[in-house]
């Protein structure tokens, strides 16, 4: 299978640029090989003296039709790689006739005036300025002449359809007529005296027989293969007219004011889907989209939208035509097109009212400015394209640390953000912040050496993140629900891994929710990253041995996060009840409050005063612990990222470990 | 004449092999970059270009130019049409045919020729921006995938063609 940088939509790259240059040389090195470097040999087709236009222009058609409809029909190239241009019969007929009228008095047309250039010829340059003349011309009357511009427009529509058979008899008939031509086109100039060389030449008649064999043979091979990756349900001719009919109604489109007052008012039932490649998305998108590949589109429909109104949009509306279509065949009625793409979503929705050449209604100005700030807020000025990767979007954030619902929402979509909600599965799948991952905070521990719920190695955590498609140089979001150590111990598994940029979104889930902003159901799919741990990043993890040595030597203060009852031994769930001998008690339910909104963090403000009292030194070592980690992860993460504790370290295994061990001290 | 350095032009190719190698570059042109060979959208990029030199404001709040954005030369056409003039320049070199001329029926004025060369350009290049492409872009890329619409120009530009070369005829004549 042949993939085209127009399939690719790459088309602009580096690559294609080069490629089309290359071809360009060789469409010149053709054009001026068969003589058309000069206009006096052109200008003969229409006086019979010279018929070689005609002859080149047919055989050149004939057999790029031939070698394309082999190429389909042996499934090497699929139509949705290739530029198919629309048939508009008003512009067609209107242009071709004073296309026409330009080529006879110019004795040009533009490729080949390129070719007569290289060959010195001056009228062959006044030709060009004529024509770079008459472009700008165009542009000047748009206005006027738009009417005809758009007169008839059909779409994609081809002849063999156009006129009801089937397309290799029409291949057929079409190099049939073509070798009449040649024929006639050689006895012309046999009976003018002029060329005609080769009527009835064994070449001829070799040459004709050979196009006739290659046209024949695509009436015997087996009709188009029908692409792999696009499997087409069989289509009936019913399904064909009723979305035919869609299509004439319009209905099949999506204004981009109304796409972006729905996602501007959160609506969860779209599903809006970007088909350019993964670079045009990343340096931007419109806000909320995913990225998919044309070609796993109905996969992504399958698993995603089934159930949702799919917008797909590219740079222009092609692409995203040829896909809803062939989605369409497949049973997808609710695929709908962003009416004139990105483009036109910038032009219509994101145009400063400054820029725009027609006045704008005020209420108008209210709603552009509102699109606005939620598309571009946090888009960098225009002369600067938005960052391609890595953490650059944190800019005013501190990481690790908290970010507010505003940042994220701003910031959400962006590449290199990467969104871990750590609620419940049930929670997430009836509603999540787009593109968020859920992560249960149970999956990143186990049982290690015989010791349960310990943070797991960091080669395993690595893994756990990578499969999830995370990145190195990510900003990862943490997201609770109503606890805010879920959000904590998946960072301390991000300190395990060295992976230092992510933040802990402040209000969690509830706060998101009570903000009214974005939230939808689809399951993100990002590939599995190559993400490994940073060597030697753990160098806060303690174990039993290392507590017990800073206890006895009172080289370091023990803060014991659990609820003070089981601290003091009132209620205990584990084999022996109490505390290290020595150890400091902060809950670590007195760092939250409970606001209308959900659970927070206190401000750092006020807890900064309580632990000032408890830890007036910033650089004292520090162990923090509860019974199993997780309460822990929190304190750890007040201390050490909202406090700036410098040297806080993490007893994992906790209460459950020290309890467990007769030998250990313990005290009541 | 000095017959060492004007040495005698190479012949035209057979105008079937030449087809055949425009075929083929068609052919390529669709596997590779998945749009056919154009002409016509080089030049009316250059166009753009130019203007947007003269009044920059102007072309970008243009409704048709505009829609290029502010680099129209970053495009495929573009590069098409500089490599089409040096595959035309190699191939003019290769056949000693380098002649600075006005090519003209040896009866028709020079003023004559380079007016009806001047308008012909004006003219075409308005019908292509109109009709989206030009004897390359529609009448043979789109011919060849067999679109309806660029069958349907190619046979208005053979029409309106005919229809004009009898007026037109003189500036051929000897």
């Amino acid at each position: 299978m042949i993939e085209t940088y127009f399939g690719s939509d790459a088309l602009d790259s580096g690559k294609a640029l080069l490629a089309a240059l290359v071809i360009g040389f060789l469409f010149g090195f053709s054009l001026e090989r068969a003589g058309f470097s000069s206009s006096r040999k052109l200008a003969g087709i229409f006086y019979f003296t010279d018929m070689t236009v005609l002859k080149v222009m047919f055989t050149a058609l004939i057999t790029a039709m031939i070698g394309l409809s082999y190429c389909m029909a042996l499934g090497w190239i699929r139509p949705e790689s290739l530029f198919l241009m629309d048939t508009i019969y008003g512009a067609q007929i209107v242009g071709g006739l004073l296309f026409g009228l330009g080529f006879a008095m110019g004795g040009w047309c533009p490729g080949t005036a390129a070719a007569g250039l290289a060959a010195g010829k001056m009228d062959a340059l006044l030709f060009l300025g004529g024509a770079a003349g008459g472009s700008i011309l165009f542009n000047e009357l748009f206005a006027v002449i738009k009417p005809v511009y758009t007169c008839g427009a059909s779409g994609v529509v081809h002849i063999y359809d156009s006129i009801g058979i089937s397309k290799p008899l029409f291949a057929l008939l079409f190099t049939l007529a073509a070798v009449g031509c040649f024929w006639g086109a050689e006895y012309i100039e046999l009976r003018r005296g002029k060329g005609g060389g080769l009527w009835n030449s064994p070449f001829l008649k070799a040459f004709s027989l050979a196009l006739i064999v290659a046209a024949v043979g695509l009436l015997v091979i087996p009709a188009e293969a029908v692409s792999p990756t696009l499997p087409c349900a069989s289509s009936l001719p019913a399904d064909e007219s009723a979305m035919l009919q869609r299509l004439q109604e319009g209905e099949d489109h999506i204004e981009p004011e109304d796409l972006a007052d729905r996602l501007l008012a959160g609506d969860s039932s779209l599903a809006l889907i970007d088909i350019r490649t993964p670079g045009e998305f990343a340096a931007f998108h419109i806000r909320t989209a995913v990225n998919v590949a044309m070609a796993d589109l109905p996969a992504y429909m399958a698993s995603h939208a089934a159930n949702k109104t799919a917008v797909l949009y590219s740079n222009g509306m092609t692409h995203p035509a040829q896909a809803r279509d062939a989605l369409d065949r497949m049973g997808y009625s609710n695929v709908y097109l962003l009416t004139d793409g990105l483009d036109g979503f910038m032009q219509r929705c994101l145009k400063p009212v400054s820029l725009r050449g027609e006045p704008v209604p005020e209420p108008l100005k209210l709603k552009i400015q509102s699109w606005r700030s939620f598309f571009l807020e946090t888009a960098k000025p225009d002369s600067e394209p938005p960052p391609q990767s890595g953490p650059a979007p944190a800019g005013n954030i501190r990481l690790p640390g908290l970010v507010e619902t505003a940042w994220l929402a701003d910031n959400l979509g962006r590449n290199g953000i990467h969104v871990i909600d750590t609620r419940s599965q049930p929670e997430y799948n009836s509603g999540h912040i787009p593109g968020s991952f859920c992560l249960n905070p149970e999956s990143v521990r186990g049982n290690s050496g015989g010791l349960p719920s310990m943070l797991l190695p960091a080669d395993m955590l690595a893994r756990v993140f990578a499969l999830m498609g995370m990145n190195a140089n990510d900003t990862v979001i943490l997201v609770y629900g109503d606890k805010v150590q879920d959000a904590t111990l998946i960072a301390m598994a991000l300190e395990r891994i060295g992976h230092s940029h992510y933040a802990v979104l402040n209000g969690g889930f509830s706060k998101w929710t009570a903000e009214k902003r974005a939230v939808d159901t689809i399951l993100p799919s990002k590939p599995a990253s190559s993400l490994v741990a940073k060597a030697g990043s753990d160098t806060f993890t303690v174990d039993a041995d290392t507590v017990l040595r800073h206890q006895k030597n009172k080289t370091a203060a023990i803060l014991d996060v659990r609820p003070a009852d089981f601290f003091s031994g009132v209620k205990s769930d584990e084999a022996r009840a109490g505390h290290i001998p020595g150890a400091i008690n902060r809950p670590y339910t007195e760092d939250v409050v409970k606001a209308d909104t959900g659970v927070t963090l206190k401000p750092a403000a006020d807890l900064q005063a309580a632990y000032a009292k408890l830890f007036p030194s910033k650089d004292a070592p520090i162990i923090v612990h509860c019974r199993t980690g997780h309460q822990a992860s929190q304190t750890f993460f007040v201390l050490k990222h909202l406090l700036g504790y410098t040297n806080i370290l993490y007893y994992d295994a906790g209460w459950t470990e020290w309890a467990a061990h007769p030998e250990l001290p313990v005290a009541k | 004449m000095n017959h060492t350095t004007q040495s005698k032009q190479a012949p035209y190719w057979n105008p079937y092999l030449a087809g055949l190698l425009l075929g083929a570059t068609l052919l390529a042109s669709f596997l590779v970059l998945g749009a056919g060979l154009g002409a016509s959208g080089g030049i009316a990029r250059v166009g753009a270009f130019v203007e947007a030199c003269a009044a920059p404001a102007h072309v970008a709040n243009s409704e048709y130019f505009g829609g290029w954005g502010s680099k129209p030369l970053t495009y495929y056409l573009v590069l098409m049409l500089a490599g089409t003039f040096l595959g035309g320049l190699f191939s003019a070199l290769l056949a000693n045919r380098i002649n600075v001329t006005l090519e003209r029926g040896a009866s028709c004025s020079r003023g004559r020729r380079a007016v009806m060369a001047l308008a012909g350009g004006v003219v075409a290049g308005f019908a292509s921006r109109l009709a989206q492409g030009c004897t390359s872009g529609q009448a043979l890329s789109g011919g060849a995938l067999l679109l309806t619409g660029s069958l349907v120009f190619m046979i208005c530009v053979f029409a309106g063609g005919y229809a004009a070369a009898w007026f037109v005829r003189r500036q051929w004549h000897d």
